[in-house]
């Protein structure tokens, strides 16, 4: 990370970017994410859905990573980089871990809506 | 052999001998990254509780995404988000020339896509709640409205973190300081597409919004 900074115009942060990159990854990701529109506009089935679906959040999310915030294991950006890789795993069990303890009680303690309607009948 | 090994040996070098002098930009815009990672797991919360209560139980008997979201205008907010960034990010580009007029028209046009975002997510919001569907109706809306608004909020902070800026460049020029503010303020505009990403392939197109 070391740098002059007194000439703050000079850091690698600051020299790092490119318009070829920002358009880049501004063109690729607004694809990604037309493609997953125009699919679910189909209304494919559930397992086509989720997979059109993960492969758009995969390749936007890696390309903002990787051409937005030019995160790669360059001496100026290796921690922000390994910062990000160690938190993805609390993203992921924050929601699975969330959503698996969720669905599981949900089968077990709540009533079937089918059921109640026809009580209320 | 031996001295072919030793002479090998020598010229790997495994650490940095001297202490790297202090950088404060680098330390500034990491701490910065640090405190969008725990943004990003408050995003994580929303969503987490947001798919608990994606049920029709949790909706107490109103509309759900497919019927309250449209995906068509979802993806113009998308196409508008990614138009801020890539604005605000090219803008930044003015600091590698020292190009006060770049930064300046890419700080202003972010701005103004970012408030047409919020605009149209707040019209979304207030739609809704018009129709008897506001935060109040069910658990599932509550979630729902929290997790928009706050995607909402943080834009519209963007917005005027952007503003600010605008004046600082201006008032202050390229100093140490506004150059680590203009950097910062990239990462956290360009997280907010992220976040948004996220949200609109989850929210909106697995919500089987029409």
């Amino acid at each position: 990370m070391a740098t002059d900074h007194y000439q703050p115009l000079q850091h690698p942060e600051v020299q790092q970017g490119t318009a070829l990159r920002y358009v880049g990854a501004t063109v690729i990701s607004g694809l990604a994410l037309y493609g997953a529109y125009y699919v679910a506009m189909t209304r494919p089935p559930l397992a086509e859905l989720v997979e059109t679906l993960l492969v758009s959040l995969l390749v936007s999310l890696l390309v903002q990573a990787a051409l937005y915030f030019g995160l790669d294991a360059s001496r100026a950006q290796i921690w922000k980089s390994v910062t990000l890789i160690l938190t993805v795993p609390l993203f992921l069990v924050t929601i699975g871990m969330t959503v698996w303890a969720f669905s599981s009680l949900y089968a077990r303690t709540m009533p079937d809506p089918s059921i109640l309607s026809s009580m209320a009948m | 052999m031996a001295h072919e090994t030793m002479t090998a040996d020598a010229a790997v070098r495994l650490w940095n001998a001297e202490a790297d002098e202090h950088d404060p930009i680098s330390a500034r815009t990491y701490g910065f990254w640090l405190y969008l990672m725990s943004d990003g797991l408050i995003f994580a919360s929303l969503i987490a509780a947001y798919a608990v209560l994606d049920n029709k139980m949790s909706a107490f008997g109103h509309p759900m995404a497919d019927t309250l979201l449209s995906a068509s205008q979802g993806f113009v907010q998308t196409l508008v988000l990614l138009g801020a960034v890539l604005a605000l990010s090219l803008g930044t580009l003015g600091l590698k020339t020292g190009a006060r007029g770049g930064l300046a028209l890419g700080l202003a046009v972010s701005a103004a896509l970012g408030t047409v975002f919020v605009a149209q997510g707040l019209a979304g919001l207030d739609a809704m709640a018009a129709a008897g569907n506001g935060p109040t109706a069910s658990a599932y809306l509550s979630c729902l409205f929290v997790l928009l608004f706050t995607h909402g909020l943080h834009l519209a902070i963007g917005v005027l973190w952007s503003l600010v800026m605008l004046v600082q460049i201006f008032r202050f020029g390229f100093t140490q300081d506004v150059v680590g503010r203009l950097l910062n303020l990239r990462l956290y505009t360009q997280f907010q597409a992220a976040v948004w990403v996220v949200v609109y392939l989850y929210v909106y197109l697995f919500g089987g919004a029409h």
